[in-house]
């Protein structure tokens, strides 16, 4: 073999690589797809079709019963609504605060600096199910509504994060910034507020993301503290014990269609902040 | 406070850096309020509740118990036998508590049984660690696979680190419904389909109620959604190994493979151990994937917990399970980080 159809088996062996990759990532997500598209009867049929396709003819037919059922069903609908009140209230919540905590300790000097990072460091440490029955007695304590408990119970995994993150950034806006703004008789909140919030904007994008993306996605706290309260269900536990419109057996052609809606602005989001995700991943990452 | 300085106008004489503290100060005073409020207090009150037979929602007076949810959930006895086969409640305590049986074994001609006054919480931190164990180990080779695949030039490059990102961006909970439909039991579901199809199996297997086979699916799930994770730490990674020393390595004659033990393994090293530490204390706290998929067929920590506090609304045990499982992480966090340290 000479070095010419060496180099070509490598590009091929690499581009089969790359095709197993891309299959591996996603062929779940294709067969969720694909069995929305499916009503009761192609759902049943054995074998399973890779197309949805009909069962007595075997032509390709896609069916639109599975969207039309979870559109016309309340707990979908509710509980989408709910995950969007709730991922958005954490991620503001969580970015104000955090930011205002990142910027003491990105940028001004006081005593018990250290000792405050690290305590909020070692709150991502915590396992979330350890605190679950302590948390649930400050809530029972609160009597808030469940949507603001998850928010506010959010905030074990998400303030930390983003706090952390935000720190970093303002340690890397120039000091000048700071002492032009004090030159100018601004005091330091006003400095931040008006000088480096707006430049720390991007991180902010970043950080709220991973933090909103994080929030969707949870299932424990939800699933505990919405126990009595079924109607503040988010989308994690209304899939999780979706029983769909018709009561007989698990209604998986309406739980893929549900799967498939919650994924796709999820999927564009991400490819759309691709870039910034990373980064963002992985500075939080090595940091650690 | 204005009036206050102009009345004394010593106040006024404040530093810069004294000012610069009390703001530090009130902007902290939201984030640490909020984190003693979800984070110090209950894990307080855990402790303590783990001590008391606290019940959930319930208006029954709660009584310090001492230690006796800690004995319920970790008491261990070994009996001898008569013989390999006879009946574990011949031989096993039932007063004060009732054991059941753990495990048998045998040394030389003796046999013995092991047994456990709170048998499925033990089970539920065995299928952890080996859950744990699995998924992280495969997610660092599938991890690495995939890394090293992103890594290199190809048309596309861009769109691929975007598709390697969907299992991430996917709900855990939606995931695992995913592959609960793609695991059903007959050839309605893909893998039998497939395997029917290619001859590995008859087409019925239950992948969700056969014992054996319920781990090895719970991994294949989470494999699947956090590989890519660990791709994209370990591809940040790859990508700070400058260039050149690849290439001073091919002009020694070094083959790819040596390239990658002699060059990429030994200068991934922190990455990979960061990735490890992330990876196994998410691990370690695995709920939804469980909970959706194997319910009160199998339990990890984490779903034990909460079985026994909605289902038995029994919080003093679930705290004490809390507090095991927290003692148990951060034995794991500070065992890695001690391991760190020493190879740096």
């Amino acid at each position: 073999m000479n070095k010419q159809q060496k180099k070509r088996l490598g590009t091929i062996c690499l581009y089969i690589g790359v095709l197993l990759v891309a299959f591996y990532m996603l062929f779940p997500f294709l067969w969720a797809l694909s069995s929305s598209f499916k009503d009761e009867s192609q759902l049943q049929m054995v074998p399973a079709t890779v197309m949805p396709r009909d069962a007595d003819t075997g032509a390709i037919r896609f069916s639109l019963a599975n969207y039309k059922s979870i559109f016309t069903d309340k707990t979908f609908l509710r509980g989408f609504l709910n995950s969007c009140i709730v991922a958005g209230g954490t991620t503001m919540l969580a970015l104000s605060v955090g930011s205002f905590a990142a910027f003491a300790l990105g940028k001004l000097r006081f005593k018990g600096r250290k000792v405050s990072l690290y305590v909020i460091l070692m709150m991502t440490m915590f396992p979330q199910v350890t605190v679950l029955t302590g948390l649930y007695a400050v809530i029972t304590a609160l009597q808030m509504p469940a949507i603001a408990n998850m928010i506010l119970s959010y905030m074990l995994f998400t303030l930390p994060f983003t706090t952390w993150v935000l720190t970093s950034f303002f340690k890397e806006l120039p000091e000048e910034l700071l002492q032009s703004g004090r030159v100018d008789g601004a005091t330091s909140f006003q400095t931040f507020r008006y000088i480096l919030l707006p430049l720390t904007a991007p991180a902010m994008v970043t950080t709220g993301l991973l933090a909103f993306i994080a929030a969707w996605n949870e299932y424990l706290f939800a699933l505990t503290f919405t126990a009595i309260e079924p109607s503040a269900r988010t989308i994690p536990v209304a899939i999780a014990l979706f029983t769909g419109t018709v009561a007989r057996q698990e209604p998986f052609g309406e739980i893929m269609a549900a799967a498939v809606i919650v994924t796709v602005p999820i999927i564009l989001l991400v490819l759309y902040f691709q870039r910034r995700i990373v980064a963002g991943l992985t500075s939080g990452a090595v940091k650690g | 406070m204005n009036l206050l300085t102009k009345l004394f106008p010593g106040l006024k004489a404040q530093t810069v850096a004294q000012r610069e503290q009390r703001l530090a100060y009130k902007l902290l005073v939201p984030s640490l309020l909020i984190l003693i409020i979800i984070a110090a207090y209950p894990l307080c009150n855990v402790v303590y509740s783990s001590f008391t037979n606290a019940k959930f929602a319930s208006s029954q007076k709660t009584e310090f118990v001492g230690f006796e949810n800690y004995k319920k959930l970790l008491s261990v006895t070994v009996k001898k036998l008569e013989s390999p086969d006879q009946r574990a409640r011949k031989v096993l305590p039932r007063e004060p508590i009732r054991y059941k049986e753990l495990t048998r074994f045998n040394i030389g001609d003796n046999w013995y049984i092991v047994g456990a006054s709170d048998r499925e919480f033990l089970y539920s931190v065995g299928n952890t660690l080996v859950f744990t164990f699995w998924s992280v180990f495969l997610e660092l080779l599938i991890g690495m696979g995939i890394a090293l695949v992103v890594n290199s030039n190809f048309k596309g490059k861009g769109p691929m680190r975007a598709v390697m990102l969907i299992p991430w961006a996917v709900i855990t909970v939606v995931s695992a419904r995913i592959w609960e439909w793609m695991f059903r039991s007959n050839r309605t579901g893909l893998f039998n389909m497939i395997m029917d199809a290619t001859g590995l199996s008859d087409g019925q297997l239950s992948f969700l109620t056969t014992p054996s086979l319920q781990m090895p699916a719970m991994i294949a799930v989470d494999v699947w959604k956090t590989a890519p994770f660990m791709a994209l730490l370990l591809l940040a990674g790859l990508q700070t190994i400058p260039g050149p020393l690849y290439e001073a390595a091919r002009v020694d004659g070094a083959t790819k493979t040596k390239q990658f033990f002699a060059i990429t393994l030994p200068l991934l090293k922190p990455t990979i151990a960061v990735a490890l530490i992330f990876r196994t204390l998410d691990s370690l706290r695995v709920f939804d994937v469980f909970q959706v998929m194997l319910a009160d067929r199998r339990y990890s920590m984490a779903t034990y917990n909460y079985t026994q506090l909605i289902k038995f609304q029994d919080m003093g045990m679930a705290s004490a399970i809390g507090v095991i499982i927290f003692i148990l992480i951060f034995g794991f966090a500070l065992s890695y980080m001690k391991i760190l340290k020493v190879e740096s």
